[in-house]
């Protein structure tokens, strides 16, 4: 759907023509330059964000973990501006290591306030939110100064895949394979976390460290979404909720599953950001804010 | 097996929570540490399962200089179930109780072996929650709650249990009929560390007491007649 839906319909037979053919060349640019790297990139960030969510809420023992409510996105998206501005020019690549590097920061906050004892989880999200709040104003703040009022900073600030090519997804792939390799080093130990620090301990699970990878492998993959899409809201926090739905509450299963959940939601929140006001289209953030805003005030409901 | 102390104390920060204790957790038998809030119980636990460090003496594990072992070796030998332990609202009996067959860094497909499913249904029946296998801890009355955390403890196939004041808060009958559990499971090999205030029931049912006061032993051994004069009513030992 996603690739063959749009102002310019393709059927069937034309979107398999222009996949495995140059002849329509209209159709083929179409497909290959505008339409698949758009679809990879809501795949790719829908999984980030749904591994990060996953990783965040077991490892904290907090049903509002999410890479944005956390706060994980805003060093990102303030190196995303900043880059926007034509304050810092480093290519592709360094954006990338910057943003990831940028999220590191806000998830170490994250840890530090997380390895506490007796902080709420409510507390925890507050805190988050009033991180990423900062982050989103002061990336604002300096689009605003650098006079720049496209469509681009709104897509960024709502999250959106609009324009996104394969410029913007494949600097992406290696560091989301050293976050899922850094998250599959400590899953295992994730269910018994669930059972408080001190019984995980007892059973060997070694909790600090488990926490500090999930938190870091959660900070890589927020980093690499922001820098491709911008901040995509409330993915991370609905997908792990739905995966639990499910296949029950064994966090390795969760985890897995997040992947491909995170991806198709997002495909699908971006698909319908795309098509709902043809030819023009708002940014997905919005869709998965209209998913996510509601469970995020019945779980907050609960936790509080 | 026994788990011996020697001159052992603990310190933060300059306070001096434990001194100079001398005494010895025996395997077979339910131990009774007793004493008023703040005596050094927990801290005394938390040494024992290895969570903390001694700041001086002697902590052997058999013949094993137990000092010297990381948290991970010493929880090879000794299970603890916490105070103020709180499971996921949505964590079912079973699903707990096979937590205690959980192996850290494991594959992470691993699936529990015949023998874990053996030990998680022998431990199931052993504190006879079998029935109540497939229900939510959050729906669980205190005392079946806390028979669920046994069994948990149980499946791990440990040589020590610690339980941090687990059965307080019960009622008396819930309670009495836990305390019969735990004698029949240290007669049957485990050795049993449980703080408790209920002096009585630790009366009936101990092998051992041990009565810490001031973050020292005031008295160690059988619950004879007149033990419990070294605690006072108001909690503090003489």
């Amino acid at each position: 759907m996603g690739l063959a839906m749009g102002p310019v319909k393709l059927d069937v037979h034309q979107l398999l023509s222009a996949i495995v053919s140059g002849d329509d060349h209209t159709a083929h640019v179409l497909v290959w330059d505008l339409r698949l790297p758009r679809v990879a990139a809501a795949l790719l960030v829908g999984a980030c964000l749904g591994v990060a969510g996953c990783l965040l809420q077991s490892s904290t023992r907090n049903p509002l973990g999410d890479p944005q409510l956390f706060g994980l996105g805003g060093g990102a998206a303030v190196v995303q501006a900043l880059a926007m501005a034509g304050v810092i020019g480093i290519g592709a690549w360094g954006l990338f290591s910057l943003s990831v590097v940028a999220s590191l920061i806000g998830a170490g906050v994250v840890l530090l306030f997380a390895s506490r004892q007796g902080i709420s989880p409510a507390r925890l999200a507050l805190i988050g939110v009033s991180l990423s709040a900062l982050a989103a104003a002061t990336a604002t703040g300096i689009l605003a100064e650098a006079r720049i009022f496209s469509a681009q900073p709104l897509n960024f600030i709502g999250g959106s895949f609009a324009n996104v090519g394969w410029q913007d997804v494949l600097p992406a792939l290696p560091f989301l394979a050293v976050g899922l390799a850094l998250a599959a080093t400590v899953m295992g130990n994730l269910n018994a976390l669930s059972l408080g620090d001190r019984v995980a301990a007892n059973l060997g699970a070694e909790p600090g460290r488990t926490r500090a990878a999930s938190i870091a492998a959660a900070g890589i993959l927020g980093g690499v979404a922001v820098a491709v899409a911008g901040l995509v809201g409330f993915v991370g926090l609905l997908v792990p909720h739905l995966a639990r739905l499910l296949v029950g509450h064994d966090f390795r299963k969760v985890l897995v599953v997040s992947i491909p959940l995170g991806a198709a939601v997002t495909l699908y929140a971006d698909q319908t950001a795309r098509l709902l006001f043809m030819p023009s289209e708002v940014p997905a953030g919005l869709v998965t804010a209209l998913l996510g805003a509601p469970l995020m005030i019945y779980v907050a409901r609960r936790v509080l | 097996m026994i788990l011996s102390l020697e001159a052992l104390s603990f310190a933060n920060r300059g306070t001096a929570i434990l001194s100079g204790v001398t005494t010895v957790i025996p395997d077979k038998a339910l131990t009774c540490l007793v004493g008023p809030n703040g005596a050094g119980k927990t801290t005394l636990l938390r040494i024992l399962s290895g969570e903390l460090k001694a700041t001086s003496g002697e902590f052997l594990i058999g013949d094993a200089d137990a000092t010297r072992l990381s948290q991970r070796e010493i929880a090879r030998q000794v299970s603890i179930i916490p105070q103020d332990v709180q499971p996921p609202p949505y964590l079912s009996v079973s699903a707990l109780v096979q937590l205690g067959r959980f192996r850290p860094y494991g594959a992470l497909w691993r699936r529990l072996s015949r023998q874990d499913h053996v030990a998680v249904n022998a431990s199931l029946a052993r504190c006879q929650v079998e029935a109540l296998s497939r229900r939510r801890m959050e729906e669980l009355s205190g005392g079946e709650q806390q028979r669920a955390w046994l069994a948990f403890a149980l499946a791990q196939e440990k040589k020590f249990l610690l339980l941090d004041e687990t059965l307080d808060g019960l009622d008396v009958l819930v309670k009495k009929s836990s305390f019969e559990l735990l004698k029949e499971v240290a007669a049957e090999g485990k050795g049993i560390v449980l703080t408790t205030h209920d002096l009585d029931l630790v009366t009936h049912f101990a092998d051992k007491v041990i009565v810490l006061g001031s973050g020292k032993v005031v008295y160690e051994g059988p619950p004879n007649a007149g033990w419990e004069h070294r605690v006072s009513p108001a909690g503090q030992a003489r």
